[in-house]
């Protein structure tokens, strides 16, 4: 376990001193802000009221959950694996007495660490913007919500990143994983459109179930069956993405 | 050591394929309430055009503002398919505050229409027997596949949100709520700039509408249905509070509910009105959409409208036009135009004062014809002549004839019959 301890720490020191991270703080940033300003603008010309309190987070959510927060994990996955792979510091990871599926799982956990912390800075700012901004609508039980949703929606980005882990640890140069990532993205979203019926075999699809969570009969079997789409996945994805990394030579 | 890694990465990775595979295809055959709701409209709507002998729609909707209601309305139709008939009754509050309530009723040859405020009965007859569906199924449309795929994408997440609840009798009830944060905000803010505009509208003014102006937004939409055990609906009712200010700041809730029931299945009645000591205006239906004009002959005769001009400030009679159909069938036309000038506006008079013309009427084209004549110096004139058999008047067009004319005459094109 100390082993692994130190492990994740390395990569954590790693993935901070990457200037990629500080420009997902940024831009996470921005979109709090653009968003504000559009409301307030909306609010103004339109005489719309545009969001409450609490609807505002959601908004920010609905936005960065299909946008830039899939983009900023492709991009620090990719540096974790291809990054390494190419600027061969992987070897020097390597030769420590340490086994390589703890590695693996280190740099994994390190990027489920990134995404969980850029979803609850985005929900601290929002709440912020969201309270001092716009007209109070909060009850005990839409902050409620609004703060679990931001927390469950770890799950799919999880789930995508070990995707673009499998990517990279296929594919050696890093930005052809990035724009396959990026395709295959896209691929999914428009399939999930044309065939609604079928949309839960689409893995972007997930990233929206934060929704189920919000309507009020809480529909346990539907969260049940994506949750376990979900895990499926993620181990599918988890073991393919090992066993290459487990093969590849340095 | 190294097998053992090898084997335990196959079956966990074999492991999370069937919980995948299995799990997706269990979500994929599950079908959502929203499904349901959508299988028992497009029901309800083929049995009802297809299948139903008769029934009764009820359809009632009401507009409140925070409680009270400032619209209403409700309309009962009732439809025989067998008898090709139908009777509707209609009756409301209109946001001016003036109640109405009208009455019609339509088989295959007669139309007969009433109102409160008019006791009289209206009767359109036809001649011809009407070939209409009295109800027909808007899912048979060619673009309704389309329209049904855009509304999935659409709906997207909410489709979660219904909610099916079986009875024991075998009938089901459905319900969904969608409040504030639920609805996307995207959507409500489309929705509610969509409603905005349409309350304060124009011709809203000065009705018991409130009128929005600051912090509008869509409260909540709740709705409920109710399917029998064949799945076809007997009710859905819905409701939507629209939140806003007014510029004084007052708050605003404004209620949207509307109930449609299907009843009376295969036992309702349709019955024309008993017309016994009413005041009634008969009148028979004439088929317009013909190539031809029914009985042209009625064209034959003079046609006159006056020549004007505008002197001193004012509009002043000069003179008369005068079209005289001597022939008249749905082949040929002919007839006379000329133009008489009052004493003292004799020389406004020009060749084309007096014209004899014939003409074809062209094939199709109900009492439309083109003509070609000659004036007394020899000219050529074409023109085009139109027989209007809706408002009983001839249109008649010099194409030679320059607008503006000369000397500042006006004419007029559409003569009107000289029946004294």
């Amino acid at each position: 376990m100390a082993v692994f301890q130190a492990a994740l720490l390395n990569e954590i020191e790693k993935l901070y001193r990457k200037k990629k991270v500080l420009v997902a703080i940024l831009l996470s940033l921005a979109v709090i802000v653009i968003g504000q300003l559009v409301i307030v603008g909306v609010r103004s010309g339109f005489g719309l009221r545009g969001t409450g309190s609490v609807e505002f987070p959601m908004l920010v959510l609905s936005v960065v959950v299909n946008t830039i927060l899939p983009l900023f994990t492709a991009l620090v996955t990719i540096d974790s694996f291809s990054g390494e792979f190419s600027q061969n510091s992987m070897r020097i990871t390597l030769t420590r007495p340490i086994s390589r599926f703890k590695i693996y799982t280190a740099k994994i956990t390190s990027i489920v660490l990134f995404i969980l912390g850029a979803l609850l800075l985005l929900l601290v700012f929002s709440m912020l913007a969201g309270f001092i901004f716009n007209a109070n609508s909060a009850s005990f039980d839409s902050l409620g919500r609004t703060v679990f949703s931001y927390l469950v929606s770890i799950l799919p980005m999880t789930v995508l990143a070990l995707g673009i882990v499998l990517l990279a640890n296929i594919f050696r140069s890093g930005i052809a994983v990035f724009f396959i990532s990026i395709l295959i993205f896209l691929a999914f979203k428009v399939l999930g459109l044309l065939f609604s019926q079928y949309s839960s075999l689409f893995l972007t699809t997930q990233l929206d179930w934060y929704n189920l969570f919000l309507v009020n009969s809480f529909p346990l079997a539907k969260i049940a069956r994506q949750f376990l789409i979900m895990l499926g996945s993620g181990i599918m994805l988890f073991s393919a993405g090992f066993y290459i990394f487990d093969k590849k030579e340095f | 050591m190294k097998f053992k890694k090898k084997t335990a990465t196959l079956v966990s990775f074999t492991v999370g394929t069937l919980l995948l595979a299995t799990t997706a295809l269990a979500d994929i055959t599950s079908k959502s309430g929203y499904e349901e709701l959508k299988d028992s409209i497009k029901l309800t709507a083929e049995q009802t055009s297809e299948k139903y002998d008769s029934f009764t729609l009820d359809f009632s909707m009401a507009l409140k503002d925070n409680g009270k209601t400032i619209m209403n309305n409700n309309e009962i139709g009732k439809f025989d398919r067998k008898k090709s008939a139908s009777e509707s009754i209609s009756t409301g509050l209109s946001l001016n505050g003036d109640k109405s309530s009208s009455q019609s009723y339509s088989d295959k040859t007669t139309v007969i229409h009433t109102s409160a405020g008019d006791q009289t009965y209206y009767i359109t007859e036809y001649t011809k027997e009407r070939k209409e569906e009295i109800f027909s199924n808007p899912f048979k449309e060619e673009e309704a596949e389309d329209l049904e795929k855009i509304a999935d994408a659409l709906v997207g997440s909410l489709k979660d949100h219904v909610v099916v609840a079986e009875n024991s009798d075998g009938s089901k009830t459905l319900t969904g709520s969608l409040t504030e944060v639920q609805i996307p905000s995207l959507i409500n803010a489309v929705a509610s700039f969509q409603l905005k505009q349409e309350f304060n509208g124009n011709g809203n003014q000065g009705s018991s509408m409130p009128h929005l102006t600051k912090d509008v937004f869509v409260k909540e939409v709740t709705g409920s249905a109710k399917v029998n055990p064949d799945g076809v609906m007997e009710s859905i009712l819905g409701t939507a509070i629209l939140s806003g200010k007014d510029e004084q700041g007052t708050v605003h809730e404004i209620s949207i509910e509307a109930l449609i029931k299907v009843k009376d299945i295969n036992s309702t009645e349709v019955s024309k009105p008993n017309l016994e000591g009413k005041k009634v205006i008969k009148n028979v239906a004439k088929d317009y959409s013909d190539s031809e004009i029914s009985n042209p002959e009625k064209f034959i005769g003079k046609f006159k409208n006056d020549i004007v001009i505008e002197k001193d400030g004012k509009f002043v009679k000069v003179g008369e036009r005068t079209l005289d159909i001597t022939k008249m069938d749905n082949k040929n036309v002919a007839g006379r135009y000329s133009e008489t000038f009052k004493q003292g506006f004799e020389n406004y008079a020009s060749d084309f004062s007096e014209l004899t013309f014939a003409a074809q009427i062209e094939k199709d084209q109900r009492g439309n014809a083109d003509f070609e004549s000659t004036t007394k110096s020899g000219e050529k004139v074409r023109g085009n002549i139109y027989f209007s058999e809706y408002d009983g008047k001839v249109n008649f067009n010099i194409h030679n004839m320059n607008s503006p004319y000369a000397g500042g005459l006006m004419f007029d094109a559409s003569f009107s019959p000289d029946l004294d």
